[in-house]
């Protein structure tokens, strides 16, 4: 069982994968409440001379894999 | 020694927890049954210490007569020498809630994507999902 993701992903994205593949299988009402688990994000905002910027919002957007 | 003491006063404890809910929360069992990267093990009182990382698998506990099978999408299981069982998952569930025909459908997309031309990330991603998918269908037929 050689882990043969190992140059392409780092552990925690290959479990991440595992965890969406598993959620995704369940029955109708499990799965729903699953689903909301995947959302991950962060908000951040720029900090400039003392003054913030605008504040972004990365929830429930996903940019790899 | 003063460790099978311990053990025998207490039988094996087992926490088992996924980062939403807590599973079992020092709940006394007979023997635990999970599937670790180095192998299928079963765990009982006195076991040896150690910490095993778990493939996408199924963990069976039991207690007395009855057996309760979860399948687990990955995470570890660490043996303490007090004859405490920690299992660490990101998701866990009873095989009665997973949907066969979801399972069969999603594992005949991820083997296309496999055999596709898709990028290389995409692929290694897809034969993750076939890897996981089949232990889950074994899983959920093997009741």
């Amino acid at each position: 069982m050689s882990q043969f993701w190992k140059p392409t992903f780092t552990y925690l994205q290959y479990a991440q994968i595992c965890a969406r593949a598993v959620r995704s299988t369940l029955k109708e009402e499990a799965r729903v409440v699953a689903i909301r688990r995947d959302e991950q994000g962060l908000k951040y905002a720029k900090w400039e001379a003392g003054k913030q910027g605008e504040l972004k919002n990365t929830v429930g957007t996903r940019t790899t894999v | 020694r003063s460790y099978a003491t311990e053990a025998a006063s207490t039988g094996l404890r087992l926490t088992f927890a996924v980062p939403h809910q807590t599973l079992y929360k020092d709940v006394n069992v007979a023997q635990v049954n999970i599937a670790a990267v180095s192998g299928d093990m079963g765990i009982l009182a006195s076991h040896v210490p150690s910490i095993e990382q778990l493939r996408p698998g199924v963990v069976e506990v039991l207690e007395g007569a009855a057996s309760k099978r979860f399948f687990v999408s990955g995470g570890f299981a660490t043996m303490n020498p007090d004859s405490t069982l920690n299992i660490n998952a990101i998701e866990a569930f009873p095989i009665e809630e997973f949907s066969s025909e979801t399972i069969r459908n999603n594992l005949a997309e991820a083997q296309r994507v496999v055999n596709s031309g898709a990028t290389e990330e995409e692929k290694i991603a897809a034969k993750i999902e076939v890897e996981v998918l089949e232990a889950l269908q074994a899983a959920v037929n093997a009741k």
